[in-house]
């Protein structure tokens, strides 16, 4: 049979990929002075954690610390999301290009992408001596951190409308404004809504790590548990979070579902 | 007269869940605690934030932070070629369109959804409390990481690949792993560059933090200056960590350019 031979070029491509992968995989562990004893010795180590976590505490003690903590993160989450929300919202008008003018636009979108920039654990810390150790920061962490991701998301969007419908109501004598409300939020409010939600799901990661810091949520009540070496109760902590997250996950999933598929689509 | 069409009748989720929304958000915002007093008491202290904040110390940063940094950059590289190449197999087997045994596609998907709902870093306490403070522990941290969202997203596209070749190659009598080797993998490979390529940029931003837990890194200084509320020093590590995070950006949207 004849098959034909992978051209010269690629084949020269190929090769230099692998190697620029091991060379950087192999350079990288060099300078992290990771040893092959130290991998070897690693899943001993972790089972051994793994291991000291069961069984669970499952004391009414336990409970009564980690649920409110838990839940805190929850609302953290939500309250950010909505504040990212209810800024994004306007923002992502000004920084779409076919609805504000050229340079409104494009320092809107250089703003978005400067606040987009700082993780939330920074803003979080930066925010903490102002705003007082507790919930409060976090909140505000996770909402501006969102106004910057949700605002790009947004404005992709409402870039990418249809303009049909835009020029119908121009014919008909509408104004700027109704071009807005009857032409532009109709078509980008299912994909910006269901953008909300996926950022909730993120932004509920996000709020369980906001802890570390002393901003509120259950990161706290894991990094203290670890630190005084009560494991038990850290693997609590640890379940009760993955329970909230799969849960939010999956409502957050299947809201998002409907939204952009509609009722026909459920099987 | 012209004939208007009657408008659907609005579903359950509008009706239930915006008023929903609306309570659970004030009830958010009332658990959060915001107190306008408190908040502007403090905000009286905020020169204790923005005076040293603004008046960043530039040459102690640079002196103190570029072996951070490089490290930073070594665990993010290590870290997303180490778990990229774990997702790789394990996507085949938790995508329907190539592994036909329902119950191993439950366990490979359940699998993948675990590690995806621990947040980074809680794996970088959890290896950190495992395997020792350092960069270790920040690099298996983000191999999780990595290996959750590659997992997800390149399960993903294989369910929506082309099944065409896979039926051609079955046609020709070739076994099931195959098939997957000749007809599902080609197909993917594009994908997986790019989503490869996504989660570097990923894991460079979330190594930033891993120092703060204790996992090695650049976050390691932020974490002791922090501790002291030396926001002087802060402010010029922050500046530089987000120069270095636009320009490996723009590498990686070269690369991606490039190669796709």
């Amino acid at each position: 049979m004849n098959i034909p031979d992978q051209p010269i070029n690629q084949k020269i491509f190929k090769y230099t990929i692998t190697f620029m992968i091991v060379l950087a995989s192999v350079w990288s562990a060099a300078g992290l002075e990771i040893t092959m004893d130290r991998i070897l010795d690693a899943p001993r180590q972790i089972a051994f954690l793994i291991g000291a976590m069961f069984p669970l505490d499952m004391s009414q003690e336990a409970f009564e610390r980690i649920i409110p903590k838990v839940f805190e993160s929850l609302f953290i989450a939500w309250a950010g999301t909505v504040i990212g929300a209810v800024f994004s919202f306007p923002v992502s008008f000004l920084a779409a290009h076919n609805v504000a003018i050229g340079f409104v636009s494009r320092i809107t979108k250089q703003i978005l992408n400067a606040i987009r920039a700082f993780p939330e654990l920074i803003l979080a810390f930066v925010f903490l001596p102002i705003t007082g150790l507790g919930p409060f920061t976090g909140t505000l962490a996770v909402g501006i951190h969102s106004i910057g991701t949700l605002g790009k998301l947004s404005s992709e969007v409402i870039e990418g409308i249809d303009e049909g419908p835009l020029e119908a109501i121009k014919s008909s004598g509408g104004s700027k404004i109704n071009e807005l409300t009857f032409g532009v939020i109709p078509q980008v409010m299912p994909t910006i809504t269901s953008y909300w939600l996926y950022r909730f799901e993120i932004n509920l990661r996000a709020s369980a790590v906001l802890g570390v810091v002393g901003a509120g949520g259950v990161g706290q009540e894991l990094i203290n548990q670890l630190r005084f070496r009560d494991f038990p109760r850290a693997g609590t902590v640890l379940v009760c979070t993955i329970v909230l997250v799969l849960a939010a996950d999956t409502i957050s999933a299947a809201i998002r579902n409907r939204i952009i598929k509609g009722k026909i689509a459920k099987n | 007269m012209i004939n208007i069409p009657q408008k659907p009748s609005v579903s359950y989720l509008v009706i239930l869940g915006i008023p929903f929304a609306f309570i659970f958000s004030i009830f958010s915002f009332s658990r959060i605690g915001f107190n306008l007093q408190d908040f502007k008491n403090n905000l009286a202290n905020r020169a204790i934030v923005t005076e040293p904040l603004f008046n960043p110390k530039w040459r102690w940063a640079w002196e103190n932070t570029s072996e951070a940094l490089l490290e930073t950059v070594q665990i993010a590289i290590l870290a997303s070629i180490i778990g990229c190449a774990f997702a790789l197999p394990l996507a085949f087997y938790a995508s329907r369109a190539t592994n036909l045994n329902k119950y191993s596609y439950f366990i490979y998907k359940s699998f993948l959804n675990l590690v995806r709902t621990i947040p980074d870093l809680f794996w970088a306490m959890l290896f950190t409390v495992a395997v020792g403070i350092g960069p270790f522990a920040g690099v298996l941290a983000l191999i999780m990481f990595s290996l959750a969202i590659m997992g997800k997203l390149l399960s993903e596209t294989i369910d929506s690949i082309d099944p065409g070749p896979m039926e051609a190659a079955k046609a020709t009598g070739a076994s099931h792993n195959q098939t997957v080797f000749t007809s599902a993998l080609p197909q993917v490979l594009p994908n997986f560059t790019a989503y490869f390529l996504y989660i570097f940029e990923l894991c460079i931003r979330a190594s930033i933090i891993l120092g703060l837990v204790g996992a090695g890194g650049v976050g390691r200084i932020i974490e002791t200056q922090r501790i002291f509320l030396r926001f002087d020093r802060i402010s010029p590590i922050i500046v530089i960590i987000l120069v270095v995070v636009i320009l490996i950006e723009q590498f990686s949207v070269w690369i991606r350019k490039k190669i796709l």
